[in-house]
């Protein structure tokens, strides 16, 4: 059934547009324009024999002087002392708090020489389950980021050092504490113990100080819905890892919503068919197609102004279900057909196994999603807000007070501590700041914010930190700093403490008759303070246990003044008032989080920028994605663009963009773009770097919500190419994934993958190493493309790992990414018939059903898809090497296809046989290039490159290596130590990554290895098998559970 | 000498090679250790008549029991400068503090105790090994020992000045040599004319030059001078250019990029003969991560310091400490006349060392593999180490280098848990098909080679 289902990956693809025909007939994008070059003038083709003569000449000199020089003399600098713990060559791994956003997932730092170079999740803590996502795994470069502050800023004077600052801010401070001057701390969520005593004890020295807190993307609605019917303003802890029916409206929560990596591993611990108690159901409802969107069993376009009364039916729906008084719901019959009556059923069925999330800034629609989930009995089994979640406590409200207090004067001085709201919340920040008396600010570069502030106190990067966190109640995480200071920076705390006179002194440093030799970090006051409050919490030597571990689960430290048992005290017929208020059909705009990018804190980080988006493909950019009925009537087209305009913002000739499964009269943007203080890769108005996008968060303004109304949007003047890898590497009409459903495969579990491999006459016998029983490994991996969300966590875990350079936005657009894996997103239409799901099968389908809905293009606001990761499948009998003139790239006895970058020529002869289209080559050196002025064209960036691996150079071809540097290295410890390789886990990079667990890896001559097994499932095929190259990757079947409804 | 001409760079090489040759430091050098010998050849026999008790002995005894690794003769170092103290201590004393200190002070000596004091409570070891006669024949050799020479310190730090090459030095040289090679061609043309115009005077004398003879056919055996230009043209191309080619092709494969026999100097004159050869010290106590790493480390100075807090060869620059350790203490600010116990100073300098085996960056080489598991010395690829005074590259480290051992050298796979389905599998070939067995090495003997369970593949180096 499967190679029936007509898939495409953009719409390109699905009209044959001649473009894209004329590029899949190219290996590689464009060539070099080596013809345009030699015919300038005196470089004429047709040169005479005297000008043959001379060049050759010259050419022979060339080479003879160049040869003739002397070898650079090399230094070797070792430690004066070294750390007893350092082995230079070896890797320590340090347990630490990712920072890459206010989740803190609990992470692994990889450290060489003293440079952390690789963050991982942490595979015991609860958050991240040994997962990391993009943002987090990339955060590791913030550390190396040129832009970073070297010095703290006194803006007035033009002084750099803490001693002036210090004796400035505390002057400021004693008067406006003498006068009364009101001044707020503007902080984004705290859930540091340590940090909250910080601030308190801040707050004692002066009175005068308030602390209040907000977050960039806000969870308000959901923390203020709670303290409504709870009495407690929290948010609670998701536990998707016991849902089996799963509803969301509009949450991206396997991508960017509150913690995407522990709600991912959870969640796909019920994805796989062979679940203990079966597959669970995904419903979703949203405007714009989300990562989760693509995950979903069944997907409904929504309005999401019309939430509210999308929520109120499910509620009335479960209501009269359970003999409860249903809420007057207006127009009812417009929603997505009966989807909503077939959801309550479906909810109804997983009665406390089910949970209903949403991520509307809106109370009252929190409100009915609580009164849902209280008639499911979700609190308590799905979710806990006992042992709530502390990741996110901002409130609206003491930002919008802040702004409006500073603007009238009421408020006098401002700190903000890790926000940056001229950037994410309002432009009106910057004129209200200048007008206070004190302006502070802890961001580490001088970003839109610390810009307009009159001092800069550059915080310390999360890896050079002491700290602390409680992410959810009574689970402590730690943070440790794996590396001194890069520059001359202090944590944040540690400045408030001095401010307040309350840090602890560093007199007695037990290090400190070590001179030089102490590690220096480690007696840092901030240290000493963390260090006392953690021994008599934990008890002796309790805190250095908690360091190695990463994370303590203390009920013991939990406030015992906060109810065991949250009682609900709701009621949704309060709310029947505002329901009535539901939206209505016109064009509005939904604002959301860009997987990779997230809130956009992290906007100089090219890994970001560079990672393809998962569901639009798109790189370099945002854009406004519109429904495909509404590109037709604005007559948009590709490479086309818009003008917005919405809550008195308006943008010009935006990039355009159709994104298949946007709900019809909705478009979407995504926020973090848009710097304007970023630095050279995010943009920097004041260093003359144009800004990436266009930053979505000033259609918000103070409104804090998502949907924003009254959207007008005209056809732009401009044209804009965007960088999209969607149909790069395009492998046409071939039969690449495999799918089913879940009944299917509860009857058969080969359904969908009965298409048998086929029979090879061979004339050779197998080779050696391929035999069973033969004394070599086989490397082999699968992928389980029911686990795979998309969410290209491994894309940046294998840049990071391999070193494969940043090419930027125009080599993209050339199709000259160097990603070793892509994930091919793969779209295809699905029909309601008879109240029954199917694929469109054919193209002509496609076609009447184009023409035949007048304008509606129903069939693009509902797409299925599916995400297949894409790297070399080291082929047992690989089309690439037989083709190398070099022999370049060859086979080893372990099954993996090697690629030598010392022989490569670049011939790419193997990049053009490659059937997967997983080669890359270098068209440039990617490093010291000042064409590329990413991390690779600076010494502070290099220091994150993986020194076991080699950085390639122009003119080579590279590829997925199965992180061969990592297999050596295990088998090489075994081989040291002693011991059996079938007890060693050899992980690569993107296994290691993924939050999902949907990548296994291992040696396939091992009978008992988690691959072997794989190997033998039912639903594992190999792409391409009808070529007989013998690949090394198997994926397994999708199956879609998406019959029940 | 052959092997130098082959290389561009060499040509440095040699120029600083006669600039060493003529090096004043190299004869200073050389002439100081003749003087040193020839004074002690004349002295020691008048000395050791002189004293009734043997100064002789007493050095002999004041070097065996490292002495000097605590004390020197006129310099305060761990222990008290010990000139004079015969005049400062009776014969008695002195005896007593050196055979066990600790029992007389605890005899309550106030002399012995105030020392004890002074020097921070540091304890000098007991020498009850040590007759009272032998004491006393130590004490000899400190009355007798020769005074310091002010200057001598002086050349020996300008000895090492002069290590330093001058670059003007080399280019003066070769500006010499052109302007030599200048003037022998003119003096040749010169020399031409003189002839021409003579041959024109005296036609007999200089057959066939005035008839306009080329100088082949005047000069040439008339054979050559008979044959086709060009036939002559192709022989003589031939015979020149195919050595040169030759010449060129070894040239091009084993010498550029090689460097082989790179000696530099180092910052510390650091030698592995009197450390890894004379003193026996295991190589892996200052290249301790050679078991654990892909880098065998070049060691931390806390790791010199282990010995060289104590060890400042004073014995041999008369007291004062050796030039080479006071390059250590440098680096470190570290002060050797404060009080033990106190550690490295706030103003470090770290050691800038000349880096000898340089892999290429695509290439991936681990010592711990080779050391642990294949259970290589290390002189197998770094030469008679335990021999260099100056260390020098002595592989080529050239990839056929590498081949060339991994055909070969057989692995012990025998006393490997790692290896033993490879083991099992070559003793069953080795049952079933003798001596038609894939396990021979190329030297015919049965062994399981690196080559043999894949170490010729690319991506086990390159990656």
């Amino acid at each position: 059934m499967s190679n029936n289902i007509k898939y495409w990956k953009g719409e390109e693809e699905l009209n044959r547009d001649p473009q894209f025909l004329a590029d899949q007939k190219r290996e590689f994008g464009e060539a070099l324009p080596l013809d345009e070059a030699l015919s300038d003038e005196g470089f004429e083709l047709n040169s005479n024999r005297r000008d043959f003569l001379k060049y050759f000449g010259f050419s022979v000199t060339a080479v003879a002087l160049a040869s003739c020089y002397k070898t650079n003399v090399r230094h070797a600098v070792p430690y004066l002392v070294k750390p007893e713990d350092v082995t230079p060559g070896v890797a320590n791994y340090y347990r630490s708090t990712c920072g890459g956003c206010s989740t803190g997932c609990g992470v692994e730092v990889k450290v060489r020489e003293g440079r952390p170079i690789k963050l991982d999740g942490s595979k015991d803590s609860v958050l991240s389950q040994g997962g990391l996502c993009s943002t987090g795994q990339a955060s590791i470069l913030s550390l190396y980021d040129t832009e970073r502050l070297a010095n703290p800023l006194v803006k007035k004077s033009e002084t750099e050092d803490w001693t002036t600052l210090d004796a400035e801010i505390k002057g400021k401070l004693a008067v406006m504490k003498a006068t009364n001057k009101k001044i707020v701390l503007l902080s984004n969520s705290i859930n540091s113990p340590s940090a909250l005593r910080a601030i308190s004890a801040f707050k004692e020295a002066y009175p005068n100080i308030e602390h209040k807190s907000y977050d960039a993307v806000s969870y308000n609605g959901i923390l203020d819905a709670h303290a409504n019917d709870f009495g407690k303003r929290a948010m609670p802890h998701y536990r998707f890892a016991n849902a089996k029916a799963v509803v969301s409206f509009g949450a991206d929560f396997l991508g960017t919503w509150v913690s995407p990596v522990e709600f991912q591993a959870d969640y796909v611990k019920n994805r796989r068919p062979d679940a203990e108690g079966g597959m669970s159901v995904h419903v979703q409802f949203e405007s714009t197609l989300s990562m989760t969107g693509t995950n979903a069993d069944h997907r409904f376009p929504m309005k999401s102004s019309k939430e509210l009364t999308y929520v109120a039916t499910l509620y009335n729906y479960i209501a009269k279900a359970k003999g409860i008084a249903q809420i007057p719901v207006p127009n009812n019959a417009e929603l997505a057909g009966n989807a909503i009556e077939k959801t309550a059923k479906i909810l109804l069925k997983n009665m406390g196994k089910s949970l209903v999330v949403s991520s509307s800034n809106d109370v009252s629609t929190q409100r009915v999603i609580n009164g849902i989930n209280m008639l499911l009995d979700s609190y308590g089994n799905t979710m806990d807000i006992v042992n709530h979640s502390n990741q996110f406590v901002g409130s609206d409200n003491d930002v919008n007070e802040t702004l409006k207090g500073l603007a009238n004067g009421s408020i006098a001085g401002v700190i903000f501590y890790g926000t940056n709201p001229v950037f994410n919340h309002n432009k009106e920040w910057s004129a209200a700041i200048a007008k206070a008396k004190l302006s502070i600010s802890f961001a580490s570069t001088n970003d839109e914010t610390a810009a307009v502030c009159q001092y800069v106190c550059p915080d310390n990067h999360f890896l050079e930190s002491w700290s602390d966190s409680e992410p959810i109640k009574g689970l402590y995480h730690f943070t440790q700093p794996t590396i001194s200071p890069v520059f001359n920076t202090r944590q944040a705390e540690e400045s408030l403490l001095n401010w307040a006179g309350a840090l602890p002194s560093v007199e007695k440093d037990p290090l400190s008759d070590k001179g030089i030799l102490s590690q220096k970090f480690e007696a840092s006051p901030y240290y000493l303070y963390l260090h006392a409050f953690w021994e008599e919490n934990l008890g002796e030597g309790g805190y250095q246990k908690a360091l190695e571990l990463g994370f303590t689960d203390s009920k013991a430290m939990a406030n015992t003044s906060e109810p065991m048992i949250a009682s609900y005290s709701g009621n949704v017929a309060e709310l029947a008032s505002e329901i009535s208020k539901a939206g209505n059909d016109d064009l509005e705009l939904v604002v959301y989080q860009a997987v990779a990018l997230k809130d956009g804190s992290q906007g100089n980080n090219p890994w970001l920028y560079e990672m393809p988006d998962p569901v639009s493909k798109v790189t370099w950019d945002n854009y406004v994605a519109l429904p495909k009925s509404l590109a037709v009537k604005l007559g948009v087209d590709k490479d086309d663009t818009v003008n917005i305009e919405a809550n008195g913002v308006k943008y010009e000739n935006v990039p355009a963009f159709v994104q298949p499964g946007q709900a019809n009269n909705t478009v979407s943007m995504a926020v973090g773009f848009g710097h304007t203080h970023a630095g050279k890769v995010g943009g920097s108005i004041e260093k003359g770097f144009a800004p990436v996008g266009f930053n979505a968060y000033n259609f918000m303004n103070s409104t804090r919500n998502g949907v924003v109304a009254n959207v007008k949007i005209t056809k732009g003047s401009g044209s804009y190419n965007l960088a999209q890898t969607q149909t790069h590497h395009s492998i046409e009409g071939r039969d690449l994934v495999r799918e089913t459903t879940f009944g299917a495969w509860k009857e058969n579990n080969k359904a969908g993958n009965e298409k048998a491999a086929p029979h090879v006459y061979t004339i050779w016998e197998k080779r050696d190493y391929r035999k069973d029983g033969s004394p070599n490994h086989l490397w082999g991996m699968a992928i389980d493309l029911n686990a795979c969300t998309g969410c290209g966590s491994c894309i940046v875990s294998c840049s990071i790992e391999n070193n494969v350079p940043v090419v930027g936005r125009d080599e993209i657009r050339l199709r000259r990414e160097m990603h070793w894996m892509r994930i091919d997103r793969y779209y295809s239409f699905v029909n309601e018939k008879e109240g029954k799901t199917e694929e469109m099968t054919r193209e002509n389908d496609i076609d009447a059903a184009d023409a035949g809905d007048k304008g509606e293009y129903k069939h693009w606001e509902n797409v299925e898809v599916i995400h297949q990761p894409m790297m070399c499948q080291h082929c047992g009998q690989a089309p690439c090497e037989t083709v190398c003139p070099v022999i370049a790239t060859s086979h080893s006895s372990e099954g993996l296809n090697m690629m030598t970058y010392n022989r490569c020529i670049g011939t790419k002869y193997c990049g053009n046989n490659c059937p997967y289209k997983v080669r890359r080559f270098n068209w440039f050196r990617y490093n010291d290039n000042d064409a590329f002025d990413f991390h690779f064209n600076n010494p502070l960036g290099k220091m994150v490159i993986n020194p076991d691996v080699t950085v390639r150079t122009r003119g080579v071809m590279e590829k997925c290596s199965f992180c061969v540097q990592r297999i050596q290295e295990a088998k090489l410890k075994v081989k040291r130590e002693g011991g059996d390789m079938k007890d060693v886990n050899v992980e690569t990079a993107c296994q290691r990554a993924c939050p999902s667990n949907a990548i296994v890896f291992g040696d396939l001559h091992n009978p008992d290895s988690e691959i072997s097994k794989l190997y033998k499932n039912e639903r594992a095929f190999s792409v391409l098998d009808e070529l007989n190259v013998q690949s090394s990757v198997k994926y397994m079947t999708k199956v879609r559970n998406n019959e029940t409804i | 000498m052959n092997n130098l001409f082959r290389r561009p760079e060499r040509v440095w090489y040699i120029c600083s090679a006669i600039i060493d040759f003529v090096n004043l430091d190299m004869k200073i050098n050389r002439l100081r250790v003749w003087a040193v010998a020839l004074a002690f050849a004349v002295t020691t026999p008048i000395l050791a008549e002189e004293a009734a008790r043997s100064a002789e002995e007493g050095k002999k005894l004041y070097e065996a029991n490292n002495c000097g690794s605590c004390h020197a003769l006129d310099k305060k170092v761990v222990g008290p400068a010990l000139r004079g103290v015969h005049e400062r201590r009776s014969e008695e004393w002195i005896v007593q503090w050196v055979r066990n200190n600790k029992k007389f002070r605890e005899s309550g000596d106030p002399d012995a105790n105030k020392l004890y004091n002074d020097y921070g409570g540091a304890a000098m070891n007991i020498y009850e090994n040590l007759s009272p006669a032998d004491v006393l024949n130590i004490v000899e050799y400190i009355k007798t020992a020769p005074a310091p020479k002010a200057k001598t310190a002086n050349v020996a730090v300008a000895g090492a000045a002069s290590d330093e090459e001058d670059p003007s030095t080399k280019y003066i040289l070769l500006i010499l040599v052109a302007i030599f090679a200048i003037v022998l061609i003119v003096l040749a043309r010169v020399r031409n004319t003189l002839k021409r115009l003579a041959a024109e005077k005296n036609p007999e004398e200089f057959e066939g030059m005035a008839e306009g003879l080329s100088w082949r056919e005047r000069n040439l055996p008339k054979t050559l001078a008979r044959m086709n230009p060009t036939v002559l043209g192709l022989i003589v191309t031939t015979v020149v250019a195919l050595p040169l080619g030759y010449f060129g092709y070894k040239f091009a494969i084993e010498e550029v990029g090689v460097q082989k026999g790179y000696a530099p100097t180092q910052p510390i004159a650091f030698s592995h003969k009197l450390h890894a050869g004379e003193l026996e010290i295991d190589c892996k106590y200052c290249h301790s991560t050679v078991e654990y790493s892909k880098s065998a480390s070049i060691p931390s100075l806390n790791t010199c310091m282990n010995c060289h807090k104590g060890v400042q060869a004073t014995e041999k620059y008369n007291g004062e400490i050796s030039p080479e350790i006071k390059k250590i203490y440098a680096a470190l600010d570290y002060d050797p006349e404060a009080l033990p116990g106190k550690q490295f100073g706030d103003n470090p300098n770290p050691v800038r060392w000349v880096r000898i085996h340089n892999l290429p960056d695509h290439v991936y080489f681990n010592h711990s593999q080779h050391v642990v598991v294949g259970k290589l010395q290390c002189q197998s690829c770094h030469g008679p180490i335990e021999k260099m005074e100056k260390v020098q590259q002595w592989s080529s480290l050239q990839m056929g280098w590498c081949i060339d051992c991994h055909r070969n050298t057989g692995i012990d796979v025998a006393n490997n848990n790692y290896y033993a389905a490879l083991h099992d599998k070559a003793k069953k070939d080795l049952d079933e098909n003798q001596n038609h067995s894939q396990y021979f090495g190329p030297d015919g003997k049965v062994k399981i080679t690196p080559a043999m369970n894949g170490g010729l593949e690319c991506a086990k180096c390159h990656y």
